[in-house]
């Protein structure tokens, strides 16, 4: 199946410019999968969206839907055919 | 023995021989396949009695693991013991590093498998005793299997004694076993897994530089070296990663060693990430080179140029003078939006890049550099500077880069938050994590300061390549005089104010250390309240602050050609954290701390309640050397006559959290990575070599 990540502006050098990318993945993987999917296309992103021991960065929401996946089992909730992969900066600021 | 049959296994052929006893090729006549017999000799069953070491055997036998010898049976016939043994084809790894010498690839490939074993026997509680390089296979398809795992005899004090007085005349095996064993074990102690990982270390050591670590012709000699010498350099060509591995296994007190052999398991993993990432040159994980942002009008610098790089919360600022440094021009921010704790120009080996550290408070910490004076940087897509995996940490923020010794050109040193000091020697390509200080007793002490837990300060001595000093807020100064295997906290003296003990051994908060080049016993340091001066390599540390108007302050700077001569803007109390009074002073002492005087002329009498943070004052190393510092309300000042008078260079900038000052040399070649092999001698030390000629002139 296919997922479409939609990718903020400020990592859409790492995509050829694009805001949205689809990856293939297998039927019923978790997000973290369909993430290394995207990762193993776009390598730019890997570092930008985990940090290296593997968590998502504390000021980046996932959004499988419109669900921020904080709450719905993080890394490890399943996507399924249809729905879309938002990476989206937090609210923060300094 | 030839043609004899032990129950229902026929003895074909000897195909070895070791200090255990003789091993043969034997037929397995009821499951028809061939095994390994082996018949263990009399020594060895005097020593220990045969329940023992039947006991230990069975106990082996449990093992199943892949990189193991797989131990079919323990058997007794008459008066023969024996263990029968998967029968391994191929050679052992003592044989392959002799005859062909191993590639660092495979010596991290070969010391995975061999950790991992370790482990899984470590996990059983099965210690091997006699790891080394005869009882290691490579199978043809390069499978490591480790033999004979707690059959090893232990031995007593006095055997070992002596095997040290007797080494010319013994049995091979121990001529073999006694390069491989732990200092504590030659002083009587019981072999543990701690001794196992010794072993492993010098299992290592010995195939990456193909000769044994401690060697020497009689037992006396090569236990001595064990027990007191340090351990030898690895060749250069082992890549820094592993030799740290090694270095950390081969620490003579086994509380310092790795505790796990997993834990040296996933370190070599790491290293074999490493080592395919540099064989396959990092153009292929540097990204695109962009322009960060059209709307600047970048910097035309020239040679000799005078360069200044300002790193604020919001980005990077670089500002350009010609020599005589009354006008500036401005440009930036690079990477706006994006906190630059740290920022370096390297200037060794006809380069001109600069390095600047850019934390997107979304997306990371990622060093970045430029070889055009920011009209293009690196934008590398994976982060160079990365905690292993295995050790749970994931970087906070670059605090500092540091460049090596100028005879060092293509060495490089970061300090990170969470406290942590990475190395490159590949001109910043690779960065590889220092264990010595991250697997330091004392780090899980270490408490966070306002800024974070962060490693702030990286001082190189030098004169001696093995010397480094680190500041740690709050963990206070370590040192390392063996090029980072260990490091000694080196706080002697140094006050804290938040703790109910005035004087610990560790855990100040430390501000900033300086050093003069031409004195590098002599260290002075800014302290979370207190000023110190050190003269014997920071072994104590005298109060010299009682003179200033506050002995709090962040900052502090060397003068480029006195090693008498510090400055330092002292910032009232620990709660205001701003200039005494609003009026804006460096002071700035030349008797090396022991009176200290403002200097203001042109700087604000009044309403200038400002902060230079730790990094943020600098020199230009000219003669009258340049001094420079911003402000956190984002002023930059300079003075061209070493503090005398001061001019606000601008204003309104973020706030500035360093700033360095550099000499452009550019000789005619103004763009991309130089590789030339002219080295030439670096700037800094130029400049101090012409100042001393001028100053014996005047």
């Amino acid at each position: 199946m296919q997922i479409s990540f939609h990718i903020p502006g400020a990592l859409r050098e790492f995509t050829e410019k694009k805001g949205t990318v689809q990856v293939e993945v297998e039927a019923g993987v978790s997000l973290l999968e369909a993430l290394q999917a995207l990762f193993a296309a776009y390598p730019g992103l890997r570092d930008r969206v985990l940090t290296e021991t593997g968590e998502t960065r504390r000021h980046v929401n996932i959004f499988v839907a419109n669900e921020n996946v904080r709450y719905t089992g993080g890394l490890a909730t399943t996507v399924v055919p249809g729905m879309e992969v938002s990476i989206v900066p937090a609210i923060s600021g300094g | 023995m030839i043609g004899r049959t032990l129950d229902h296994y026929r003895i074909l052929a000897q195909i070895g021989e070791g200090g255990m006893g003789v091993v043969y090729r034997a037929r397995d006549e009821v499951l028809n396949r061939d095994v390994a017999l082996k018949l263990l000799g009399h020594g060895a069953l005097d020593r220990v009695g045969p329940d023992h070491l039947l006991r230990e055997a069975q106990t082996a036998s449990s093992l199943s693991h892949p990189n193991i010898c797989t131990i079919h049976q323990v058997g007794q016939s008459g008066d023969d013991f024996y263990v029968v043994m998967e029968l391994i084809e191929g050679r052992s790894l003592s044989d392959l590093i002799v005859s062909t010498g191993l590639s660092m690839e495979t010596v991290t490939r070969y010391g995975t498998q061999i950790a991992d074993a370790l482990a899984h026997a470590h996990d059983r509680g099965i210690v091997h005793r006699d790891l080394k390089g005869s009882n290691v296979m490579v199978t043809p398809e390069g499978r490591v299997k480790v033999l004979d795992f707690g059959l090893a005899t232990r031995m007593e004090r006095e055997e070992i004694s002596d095997v040290t007085l007797s080494y010319s005349s013994l049995e091979s095996k121990l001529v073999g076993t006694l390069p491989y064993m732990a200092p504590e074990v030659l002083r009587g102690q019981k072999a543990d897994h701690l001794s196992d990982l010794w072993a492993l270390g010098v299992l290592l050591y010995e195939a990456a530089a193909g000769q044994l670590p401690f060697r020497g012709k009689t037992g006396f000699e090569v236990t001595s070296a064990i027990l007191r010498e340090p351990l030898p350099a690895l060749p250069a060509t082992v890549p820094y990663g592993l030799a740290a591995v090694i270095q950390h296994c081969l620490m003579k007190q086994p509380v310092e060693r790795y505790q796990r052999a997993s834990e040296v398991r996933a370190a070599l993993e790491t290293v074999q990430g490493a080592t395919l990432q540099t064989r396959h040159p990092s153009e292929e994980t540097r990204g695109p080179r962009t322009l960060v942002l059209r709307g600047i009008e970048h910097l035309a610098v020239k040679n000799k140029d005078i360069l200044l790089l300002v790193g604020t919360n919001k980005g990077a600022f670089l500002v350009r003078s010609s020599r005589d440094r009354s006008k500036w021009d401005v440009a930036g921010p690079y990477f706006h939006g994006q906190g630059v704790y740290a920022t370096a120009y390297d200037g060794r080996n006809g380069r001109h890049r600069l390095w600047v550290s850019a934390n997107n408070m979304m997306w990371g910490t990622f060093l970045r550099s430029s070889d055009d004076f920011g009209k293009s940087w690196t934008n590398p897509l994976e982060a160079s500077i990365r905690f292993p995996a295995e050790s749970g940490t994931a970087l906070r923020n670059v605090w500092q880069i540091s460049l090596g010794r100028p005879d060092e050109p293509d060495k490089l040193y970061c300090g990170a938050e969470p406290a942590a000091l990475f190395e490159s020697r590949d001109e910043g390509d690779t960065w590889c994590l220092v264990r010595g200080l991250y697997d330091h007793p004392h780090r899980p002490r270490w408490m966070p300061s306002n800024g974070g837990l962060t490693l702030h300060t990286v001082l190189p001595d030098p004169t001696n390549k093995q010397r480094i000093y680190t500041g740690v807020s709050a963990g206070g100064v370590y040192r390392t005089d063996d090029g980072g295997i260990s490091w000694q906290a080196r706080n002697k003296g140094i006050r804290v104010t938040f703790a109910p003990e005035k004087y610990p051994q560790f855990g100040q908060c430390v501000h900033k250390i300086v050093m003069h080049e031409s004195r590098p016993e002599r260290l002075f340091l800014q302290n979370h309240g207190g000023m110190y001066r050190s003269e014997n390599h920071g072994e104590s540390w005298q109060e010299i602050g009682h003179d200033l108007p506050s002995d709090f302050g962040f900052a502090m700077l060397m003068h480029p050609h006195d090693a008498d001569c510090v400055y330092s803007v002292p910032v009232e109390s620990e709660e205001f954290r701003c200039t005494p009074e609003g009026r804006l002073r460096v002071y700035r002492t030349r008797n090396a701390g022991r009176s200290w005087e403002p200097l203001g002329r042109g700087l604000p009498d009044k309403g200038a309640y400002e902060t230079v943070l730790r990094d943020a004052l600098t020199t230009d190393a000219l003669d009258p050397a340049g001094i420079y510092f911003g402000t956190r309300s984002g002023k930059l000042y300079g003075s061209r006559d070493e503090g005398k008078t001061w001019k606000r260079i601008v204003e309104g900038l973020p706030q500035i959290l360093c700033v360095k000052a550099a000499v452009v040399q550019i000789d005619g070649v103004s763009t991309a990575r130089m590789t030339t092999q002219q080295s030439k001698p670096a700037r800094k030390k130029k400049s101090v070599i012409k100042s001393e000629k001028q100053k014996k002139s005047r």
